[in-house]
């Protein structure tokens, strides 16, 4: 987790969110979403301030240029919880990269796996 | 009023708190201006990138520079 001053910034200021729900894909979600921070991709904020629609989150979540919302399944409370502030997003569910809710075990292979299906779909 | 100014002391930092110090003469509000440069204070209120604006607890901007009228309007 970190705080980017806007002065004289170089790229795309990017925020990323992770489900962290209950379920072995709400895991996966989290973990992916620390090792992209980590990587580089971005600093990670908290889905659940802007599901409880913190003022601090959301105009965050709108100041970035681009936030990445990892969700675990279909379920997607990322997502509607940035469709129902109106903040535009770019989404990605774990379940869309061959692991199964409550069956998959989360190995360190599976976050590396999911992790570099994100990256590389994000173009970096 | 409480008005709050998040960011490290950068440019972009000083001149809100400046349009925002104009804002308060301009509409002669009674206002408390602080400015909060600790980066554990400023995550803590969830804000990512700075420099933002509080008014009263409330986060109305994040990484802009709001002109003097723009913050009258909210005040």
């Amino acid at each position: 987790m970190g705080c980017t001053c806007s002065c004289g910034k170089e790229g795309e200021t990017r925020i990323l969110y992770a489900c962290a729900g209950a379920a072995n894909t709400g895991y996966l979600a989290d973990q992916v979403a620390r090792k992209l921070s980590r990587e580089g991709m971005g600093d990670m904020s908290c889905l659940a301030g802007v599901g409880a629609r913190l003022s601090g989150f959301i105009e965050s979540a709108k100041a970035a240029d681009r936030a990445i919302v990892i969700d675990g399944c279909s379920v997607a409370c990322g997502k509607k919880a940035f469709e129902d502030n109106g903040i535009p997003l770019t989404h990605f569910m774990v379940t869309d990269f061959g692991v199964e809710k409550k069956k998959t075990e989360i190995t360190q292979e599976v976050v590396d796996r999911v992790a570099g299906e994100i990256r590389r779909a994000l173009g970096a | 009023m409480k008005i709050q100014i998040l960011g490290t002391g950068c440019p972009k930092c000083r001149q809100l708190e400046a349009n925002a110090r104009e804002a308060v003469a301009q509409k002669g509000v009674d206002a408390e201006i602080e400015k909060v440069t600790d980066i554990d204070r400023i995550m803590d209120m969830g804000v990512m990138i700075t420099p933002a604006l509080v008014i009263d607890g409330e986060v109305r901007s994040v990484g802009k520079v709001l002109t003097a009228d723009q913050i009258a309007a909210q005040l």
